[in-house]
């Protein structure tokens, strides 16, 4: 899932102080579990921004809404209306939301982020975050047993460890795991140590975040998708 | 504490400001009460012919499992002055 933080009260506040009328506009999908955007979290922010405009002697209007996810146009629909007559909507999504809705909107109205989207990672225990994927769009977890080097690894070694590998620990941090210790404990356990022999050549990142946006187009979907819209539209002539 | 002070524990900025407080001010205060214990026992207290002073105003929970973070955000933002939650 999408790990997101939200951002400082007094940096949000920054954002909307000079509008009349806002709507917090929650995600209750990635951002509802980690605490950050849900319909929950939109309704507190709602209420503190209200409390701050009023010991401010602003005139702000502040409502919430919440819809499911923030990344389809679906579940947008319902609320569309409504979310055009606000001034500004401060969306607690993740930053893909934000971007979807700001898109959606075309340029009438500004979309502003109340988040921090942070990483992708898993919920250990309640209340607990940690990245386990950096989304660089060549997977290599076959190779190192499950544990990914590119983000678990500080350095995002692929032939680790580094010399600054302590007792299990990274040398950047003593709470953080040396992942390449871990890799290697994995494998022993598998059995597949010996994959550690081949060395692995450096990386073409131009399948992360450094080859430019990226897309993913599945044409026999697309196609089917198509296909039903004219069968729609025909069925409708008839 | 500062108006937009950022408290060194939590990071978390306050949105009150400070202000005067006239002489003879007394706070309103909204109390949360179990209907099991804590109401019970504020009922209890007026069978007993208790008094208690009138700026509290109690409202009864099931349960004060059932307290959401947005009843209390409520009370204030409608301008109780304090909270108080018994159960």
């Amino acid at each position: 899932m999408i790990v997101g933080q939200q951002k400082p009260f007094d940096e949000i506040w920054e954002m909307v102080k000079g509008f009349k009328k806002v709507l917090v506009y929650g995600c209750n999908t990635c951002v509802a579990i980690c605490h950050a955007g849900g319909g929950k979290e939109a309704e507190i922010l709602t209420s503190l921004l209200r409390m701050k405009a009023a010991q401010e002697g602003v005139d702000l209007q502040v409502d919430h809404a919440a819809i499911e996810r923030h990344c389809e146009p679906e579940f947008f629909e319902p609320l569309d209306e409504k979310v055009r007559t606000y001034d500004l909507v401060l969306s607690t999504a993740c930053g893909v939301g934000v971007n979807f809705l700001a898109d959606r909107l075309g340029g009438s109205m500004p979309v502003y982020p109340g988040i921090n989207t942070t990483f992708y990672g898993g919920v250990p225990e309640a209340g607990f975050f940690v990245e386990l994927c950096g989304g660089c769009g060549n997977c290599v977890l076959h190779l190192t047993g499950g544990i990914c080097p590119i983000v678990r690894c500080s350095k995002s070694l692929m032939n680790g460890p580094c010399g600054g590998t302590n007792n299990g620990k990274c040398e950047v941090s003593n709470e953080t795991d040396c992942a390449w210790f871990l890799i290697v404990e994995r494998m022993k356990k598998l059995g597949t140590l010996e994959k550690l022999y081949e060395v692995q050549p450096p990386r073409d990142w131009s399948t992360g975040t450094h080859g430019g946006p990226r897309r993913v187009s599945l044409e026999h979907i697309r196609a089917y998708e198509e296909q039903e819209e004219k069968n729609a539209a025909t069925e409708g002539r008839r | 504490m500062v108006d937009g002070a950022v408290t060194e524990q939590t990071g978390v900025s306050t949105i009150e400001k400070p202000r005067e407080i006239p002489e003879g001010w007394e706070p309103n205060v909204l109390a949360f009460a179990c209907h099991y214990c804590a109401f019970a026992a504020a009922d209890l207290a007026g069978v007993m012919r208790l008094s208690y002073p009138p700026n509290v105003k109690i409202i009864r929970l099931p349960c004060t499992g059932k307290l959401d973070h947005i009843h209390i955000l409520r009370a204030f933002e409608r301008g109780v002055d304090g909270v108080f939650v018994a159960g």
